[in-house]
């Protein structure tokens, strides 16, 4: 498989003041080959989150080599984009202004920012929505906005923090739908952190499984599930097998914290 | 819609008009037939009206309105240009939070106004000793109000703007500025309150013309229906502005509509 990122003992330890020093990250390992929809699971404080901001560039790893298409990540960049949990859209921007931060960072004219903004719009299901402010948005239509922003760049990886944690369950299982449909129409590479077994089995041609703190890889499972992928192989007893499979992996390491 | 739900809309309204109405009406009537105190010593609302009625009239009054204006409006200006950035500045940057915290705090803490009888040396008599002490006042809600809006800016909103490649301009620009526009606004209301005790204090310590020197002058004559014009005024002023900013807050930051800032 040929590797689009490459991530090797990648190792970071936090230091806080007054505090004992966490150790996040031990030797982690990752490779992802371009185009593909990796999912990351672990239990709760393994470093997923941290890898991810890793790969944004947000953070420096105390050791290790990290490498997106054979170069070094040595800070943010608008080839990687994010997509938070908690959506980070600006309170006092539009749905329109929202999408096009990042283009606007980077300079993009006005004229062009609009019309990618409509195309992104169209994409995740906005219409209607571009003048409404945050406040006045579900959570679904929110991270719409958040997918939107990410996309807006068009980045090569499309890194996502939990997306659909904070949202109802109904409003979750219809925008993994739709993230599937979108992943599928833009043929980027994703990094997917999740705490649901069931979302990284629906979305992901991988799964990789990390331990407790300090996160290393511990095992990575491959789901042979056919594209395009819909609510109704949920059911199925092969996707619940799949499920079983992660969860064995996964149970040992929760039980592994609860009985340090 | 119905008389009956237009008053049961705008209750607030309507009740605190009454409540108003009530306490001007006692204060006539007690001093009309309860206690029919010499006018000398203690005036009422009648009188106040009539001294109302002939002030609006005379060039005196506007003339004093002008002069305590112009002062009130250079001080609180300077508070604003020079309140800001540095309220801005200590916010971001822990260094300069740490070196001006101590005289802050002790500024904004003491009676100010102590420092009244000092300002008029320094600056004189005129519109710049006002001036000055406008600004003083007023200064403080600025910094503090923006120093607390810089604090309270969230860092995933501050992350979202690395990660797009920002730099340290787009931070200020596109979050912190914005994030802390609401707080410098409940700044503006502190500071207007503030800035009028600064106009009122230099205008009894020291001057010849201006609102405060007019309040203070009718006082000491014993013209008391002419003093509670000024106040009158003075207090009208005082609640325009401060209504104005609570409007302009929500104007300014709709998504947080519903929590008081303060």
């Amino acid at each position: 498989m040929a590797s689009f990122i490459e991530a090797q003992n990648l190792s970071l330890c936090f230091r806080p003041k007054n505090r004992e020093p966490v150790t996040a990250l031990t030797d982690l390992n990752v490779t992802v080959a371009r185009g593909e929809f990796v999912s990351i699971v672990g239990p709760s404080g393994c470093g997923k989150s941290t890898f991810l901001n890793i790969l944004l560039g947000l953070i420096k790893p105390d050791s290790g080599t990290l490498e997106l298409n054979g170069m070094p990540i040595a800070g943010p960049s608008q080839e990687r984009a994010m997509v938070f949990q908690e959506f980070g859209l600006l309170p006092w921007r539009t749905v329109a202004a929202n999408i096009e931060l990042g283009l606007e960072l980077k300079g993009t004219p006005t004229v062009a920012r609009a019309q990618r903004v409509t195309e992104l719009i169209k994409l995740v299901g906005l219409n209607g929505f571009e003048n409404h402010y945050p406040h006045e948005l579900s959570g679904g239509m929110k991270q719409r906005v958040g997918l939107a922003r990410a996309l807006a760049t068009e980045p090569q990886v499309l890194l996502m923090d939990e997306p659909f944690a904070a949202l109802d369950a109904q409003t979750r299982d219809l925008m993994q739908t739709e993230l599937l449909q979108i992943w599928e129409r833009t043929k980027k590479t994703v990094l997917f952190v999740t705490h649901s077994i069931e979302e990284a089995a629906y979305l992901s041609d991988r799964v990789i499984v990390m331990t407790a703190r300090p996160g290393r890889t511990k095992d990575v499972l491959r789901i042979e599930l056919p594209r395009p992928r819909d609510y109704e192989m949920r059911l199925t007893a092969e996707f619940n097998e799949i499920k079983s499979r992660i969860w064995e992996v996964l149970k040992e390491e929760l039980n592994s914290r609860a009985h340090p | 819609m119905s008389p009956k739900s237009y008053f049961a809309e705008h209750r607030r309204f309507w009740i605190g008009l009454c409540s108003v109405a009530i306490l001007v009406s006692l204060w006539e009537l007690v001093l009309t037939y309860v206690f029919p105190v010499d006018p000398f010593f203690f005036t009422k609302p009648s009188l106040i009206a009539v001294a109302f009625k002939e002030q609006i009239q005379t060039a005196k009054l506007w003339h004093d309105l002008a002069v305590s204006s112009q002062a009130f409006i250079w001080g609180f200006s300077l508070a604003v240009i020079v309140g800001i950035p540095v309220g801005l500045i200590m916010g971001w940057r822990r260094r300069v939070e740490y070196s001006l915290d101590p005289f802050l705090t002790a500024l904004y803490a003491s009676p100010l106004v102590a420092l009244a009888p000092l300002f008029i040396i320094i600056f004189g008599v005129g519109v710049t000793g006002k001036a000055a002490l406008v600004f003083l006042l007023a200064v403080f809600p600025f910094v503090f109000n923006t120093f607390a809006g810089v604090k309270s800016t969230d860092s995933l909103l501050i992350n979202v703007i690395r990660s797009f490649g920002g730099r340290e301009k787009d931070l200020y620009l596109k979050v912190i500025l914005p994030s802390t526009l609401p707080y410098i606004v409940a700044g503006a209301r502190i500071a207007i309150g503030r800035g009028l005790v600064g106009i009122i204090v230099g205008e009894f310590y020291a001057a010849s013309e201006g609102i405060g020197f007019a309040i203070s002058q009718a006082g000491d004559t014993y013209r008391l229906p002419e003093m509670f014009v000024g106040i009158i005024i003075l207090s009208l002023i005082a609640v325009i502005l401060t209504e104005l900013m609570r409007k302009l807050e929500v104007t300014v930051a709709p998504w947080r509509a519903g929590d008081e800032v303060r």
